[in-house]
């Protein structure tokens, strides 16, 4: 197997990794750099717990070659929050009581970021499309729909 | 009352969720451990085959292997994956529920456990598994339960005779069942059997394990009843004492019930015993489908007696369960299904009996409801054919026989002294507007999509007091800088019971919420408790705390007293602030009072720390109203769901946002169990077909429609600030709900779980070439 080392930039940081070719992003992550963050749940593509965004865009990490992602900015749960301010939509989450066991949460909350980057003022129905890949077994969905949408009001309103 | 409150009834919160949100929340499998090793499981291809050499030679020598281990290497003590180290004494098995070894000498299920490796890391593991050579005999092997129950069929465990694990009598039965329903005016049956839910909780099966120089182990993995699987642990598998076992939980990716059973645990410390490391085992989401752990399917008959008024004059119930290949939890679900569903109406002749049966069926056990979405799903339709057949309201058949405070409750020695289901019932028929919506009963409906309401009731224990081992501690210790930490046992598995025994203890104590710091999920510190489910640490273990709470106050008050110059009866504290209540501007801190009763130079010095603890002996019923109003598609079979209203009977809610969050959750969990869910078993291999969220169908955003939850706050007596349990109901009501709806609007029942719609279509052309003839 041929090893090299790679350039990952995760959360605005540069990291230097002894990758090898059947490696995914998930493992970099979690195993290499520690962001343990990214959940693994399924290691197929269905649930989006691994969920990490690319170049701004929802990706599972799962699915995810590491050699792929190299040089490109990749955010992970840990990149949102600034210091022990937490983004908005992460204050959402907690406000609006939208985390029960946490574990599809890094997932949800990247592609409701996502979402709210292209689209700043989703309709419900809209919110639920964008997360339809993003599977949670706890809240039933409607508190997390709740948070996406009061979050998007308070990035619309600077609050 | 309420408003009395500082913190009871609010939307505080939670002290977990930030962790969560921000990715530092540690769960099982973020966590590493020096020089720690990753272990693997080699499972069987065979639904029944007798291992006849294992081969490890060649796994064992690969660069980076620590151990391979078999059957042979593993105690032979027996244990019941339950988790238990007694058995349930409600259940009488027909001998030994200890029906396992950590490794099997054959294998009983496609995926049974027939190896384990730990090797420097998971791609070594993998490899040394596939250099493990086995030679299988197979065997005949029984899927059918009811196959499974004939003489003849292949024994599963070789040293009984047959399959049946055991026949569970309902205790409360009475009467001659048969005469009375030969009395009867109206005699009404169904009989229907629900699929086999998985639990599916996203955080897959995960342990940790790592032995001491002083010959102790410590566990960590998602468990819900650490305290019982330490001590099953113990005694059945390594046969050491208690004290030598530590287990911690760290956080858990949801339970569901799954976790109330051994996962990984023990072969996981079987390894790390062998190899004297650090063991992490892992399981991929593929094994934890077709692994073990999954709602047992249960095959029931329900009849009913009435009289021309409908009144119910009998019930009989008749269950045959698939426990799978080994025990597990599926007799006691059977004996709880009965429970639930013959504890529900008012009846004077009862009868229930459940016959629990071995099958090479992955191993079934209690999943959220634990025998109550499976007994409601065919009583609750039972009930609406009854109400046909006396030309009654469904919502007035219910309110005329549900049985309410005074009567006994679904554990009978235990009266009902708090029961508002009328009012849920009322409540909720107003929300979804039956009065409206539901025509009178054999209206023929027109058109392509045809629209029907149905409705549900269901009552749940919040715990198991009456009937089982049911008791609590806590302990909360002040800091001098007046915040606690209250220690305590549940398993915190996304339900919030953090938040909420911290709101109990700031409430109960006088302390500030946010000054309570919680430690729990570890054996070593924490004090007994049988663990999260059964609907029960809110009720059980917030009664513990109220213990505590209280004589932390007492303590205050008296040291405030001297300190203020009067007596304790003249105080009271709330939010860490001791107060005159007749002035309350003269105050001193709880800070204070902490602070200067351990820097006590003099004869009084105290850290001020108190144990409370509570037995239940009851179990304080909740109660539950569900109603779906549905549109069914006739072309295509599809039942859309337009809306579902839940009207839950909490006590009180110590933090609404949590409630709210475990009945919507449990709603859709419902959903799913109604219309998708089905863990599908080839009837000849034995193979789960699906074992993967692609194939096994889970709710998503978009499948779940507008869900209405009303709380109906009336306290209980006996509950911590009048709370019961919440954990479990959510989802028991919408499966049969949905069914009464279907039939409601297009005339057909399902009698199995998923109500599918090539089902429905069946159904529905069976009827329409019915009527043509």
């Amino acid at each position: 197997m041929r090893k090299e080392i790679a350039t990952f930039v995760v959360n605005g940081n540069e990291y230097e990794v002894i990758v090898e070719p059947h490696m995914l992003l998930i493992d970099v992550l979690r195993d290499k750099l520690g962001f343990t963050g990214t959940k693994y749940a399924c290691g197929a593509g269905d649930c989006g717990a691994c969920t990490v965004l690319i170049d701004g865009k929802p990706s599972f990490s799962c699915l995810t070659l590491a050699v792929t992602a190299r040089g490109k900015s990749i955010v992970t749960i840990e990149g949102l929050a600034q210091g022990t301010e937490l983004h908005p939509i992460q204050k959402a989450f907690v406000d609006k009581g939208a985390i029960q066991c946490g574990y599809c949460t890094p997932g949800m909350v990247l592609s409701a970021k996502a979402l709210l980057d292209e689209n700043p003022a989703p309709a419900r129905d809209e919110i639920k499309s964008a997360l339809a890949g993003n599977l949670c077994r706890c809240t039933g969905y409607v508190k997390i729909v709740d948070a996406v949408e009061a979050a998007a009001d308070a990035m619309r309103t600077g609050g | 009352m309420a408003q009395g409150f500082s913190y009871v009834g609010k939307r505080l919160t939670r002290p977990d969720v930030t962790g969560k949100v921000t990715g530092a929340a540690m769960y099982g499998a973020d966590m590493t451990l020096p020089g720690m090793l990753i272990g693997r499981i080699l499972t069987s291809p065979h639904a029944h085959a007798k291992i006849v050499r294992i081969d490890t030679s060649r796994a064992k020598t690969l660069p980076g292997v620590a151990a391979v281990i078999t059957h042979e290497d593993v105690p032979k003590l027996g244990f019941t994956r339950s988790a238990m180290a007694e058995g349930f004494p409600a259940v009488a098995y027909k001998g030994e529920n200890q029906d396992q070894f950590i490794l099997s000498e054959k294998a009983r299920y496609v995926g049974d456990w027939v190896a384990a490796v730990a090797a420097l890391d998971v791609y070594t593991a993998e490899k040394a598994l596939d250099l493990i050579e086995v030679e299988y005999e197979q065997l005949p092997a029984v899927f059918d339960p009811e196959e499974a129950a004939k003489p003849g069929a292949p024994a599963i465990h070789d040293r009984w005779q047959d399959n049946i694990a055991g026949v569970i009598e309902h205790p409360f039965n009475r009467g001659d069942v048969e005469k009375a329903l030969a009395e009867s005016d109206y005699v009404v049956e169904f009989s229907g059997r629900n699929s086999r839910q998985k639990h599916a909780h996203m955080e897959p099966d995960v342990a940790l394990a790592r032995w001491d120089e002083e010959g102790r182990v410590t566990v960590w993995s998602p468990c819900q009843n650490a305290h019982l699987a330490k001590r099953a642990m113990a005694q059945r598998i390594f046969d050491i004492g208690e004290g030598n076992i530590r287990w911690i939980t760290p956080t858990v990716g949801g339970g569901f019930g799954a976790r109330m059973s051994f996962g990984v645990e023990p072969v996981c410390a079987m390894l790390a015993k062998v190899t004297g490391k650090a063991v992490k085992v892992v399981i991929t989401r593929e094994e934890d489908f077709s692994g073990w752990n999954c709602r047992t399917e249960m095959r029931q008959t329900v009849t009913m007696g009435l009289s021309k008024d409908g009144t119910v004059t009998a019930i009989k119930q008749r269950i045959l369960s698939d426990a799978g290949a080994y025990l597990s939890h599926s007799g006691s679900i059977s004996a709880v299904n009965m429970q639930s569903t013959l504890g529900l109406l008012r009846s004077p002749v009862i009868s229930g009996k459940a016959t629990v049966v071995y099958t090479n069926n992955p191993t079934s056990s209690g999943m959220r409801g634990y025998g109550n979405p499976e007994g409601s799903f065919v009583l609750q339709q039972a009930i609406d054919m009854a109400a046909e057949k006396s030309g009654m309201d469904p919502v007035a058949f219910r309110l005329k026989n549900a049985r309410g405070v005074g009567e006994p409750s679904m554990w009978e020695p235990v009266d009902l002294d708090s029961c508002s289901l009328d009012k849920c019932i009322k409540l909720g028929a107003e929300r979804i507007g039956w009065t409206d919506k539901w025509e009178g009963w054999g209206r023929k409906k027109e058109g392509r999509f045809r629209r029907g309401v149905g409705m549900s009731i269901m009552t749940h224990a919040s715990g198991a007091g009456g009937f089982l081992l049911e008791h609590s501690n806590a302990i909360i210790k002040l800091h001098e800088d007046g915040s606690a930490h209250l220690t305590v046992s549940p398993c915190e598995m996304g339900q919030g019971i953090l938040g909420v025994l911290s709101q109990i203890a700031a409430e109960a104590a006088g302390l500030r919420y946010e000054d309570i710091h919680v430690i729990t999920g570890d054996t070593d510190v924490t004090l007994f408790d049988i663990g999260s489910h059964a609907s029960r640490s809110t009720y059980v273990i917030g009664n513990a705390v109220v213990d505590a709470g209280k004589k932390i106050r007492e303590i205050l008050l008296k040291r405030a007293a001297k300190r203020l110059e009067t007596t304790p009866d003249k105080l009271d504290v709330r939010e860490g602030r001791i107060y005159l209540i007749a002035d309350p501007d003269t105050a001193i801190s709880v800070a204070q009072i902490s602070r200067d009763a351990i820097y006590d130079y003099g004869t009084d010095g105290q850290h001020i720390t108190a144990t409370g603890r509570y037995q239940s002996l009851t179990h304080c019923p909740n109660f539950q109203a569900g109603f779906a109003e549905v549109e069914v598609d006739t072309e295509t079979g599809v039942i859309k769901i337009l809306r579902f209203v839940l009207a839950h009977d909490i006590g009180r809610a110590i933090n609404p946002q949590n409630v709210e969050g475990c009945l919507e959750g449990g709603a859709c969990q419902g959903i799913g169990y109604a219309l998708s869910e089905d863990l599908l078993i080839d009837g000849k291999t034995g193979e789960v077909l699906t074992d993967s969220f692609a194939t096994y169908k889970m709710p998503s955003a978009l499948d779940m429609p507008e869900i209405d939850v009303i709380l109906v706050e009336d306290p209980a007596p006996t509950g911590p600030f009048g709370a019961k349990g919440v954990g479990e109901p959510g989802m028991t009501n919408v499966a049969p709900a949905i069914a009464n709806a279907l039939y409601d609007a297009v005339g057909i029942r399902i009698h199995s779980l998923p109500m599918t719609p090539e089902k429905v279509l069946e159904v529905l052309r069976a009827k329409e070439h019915e009527g043509s003839v």
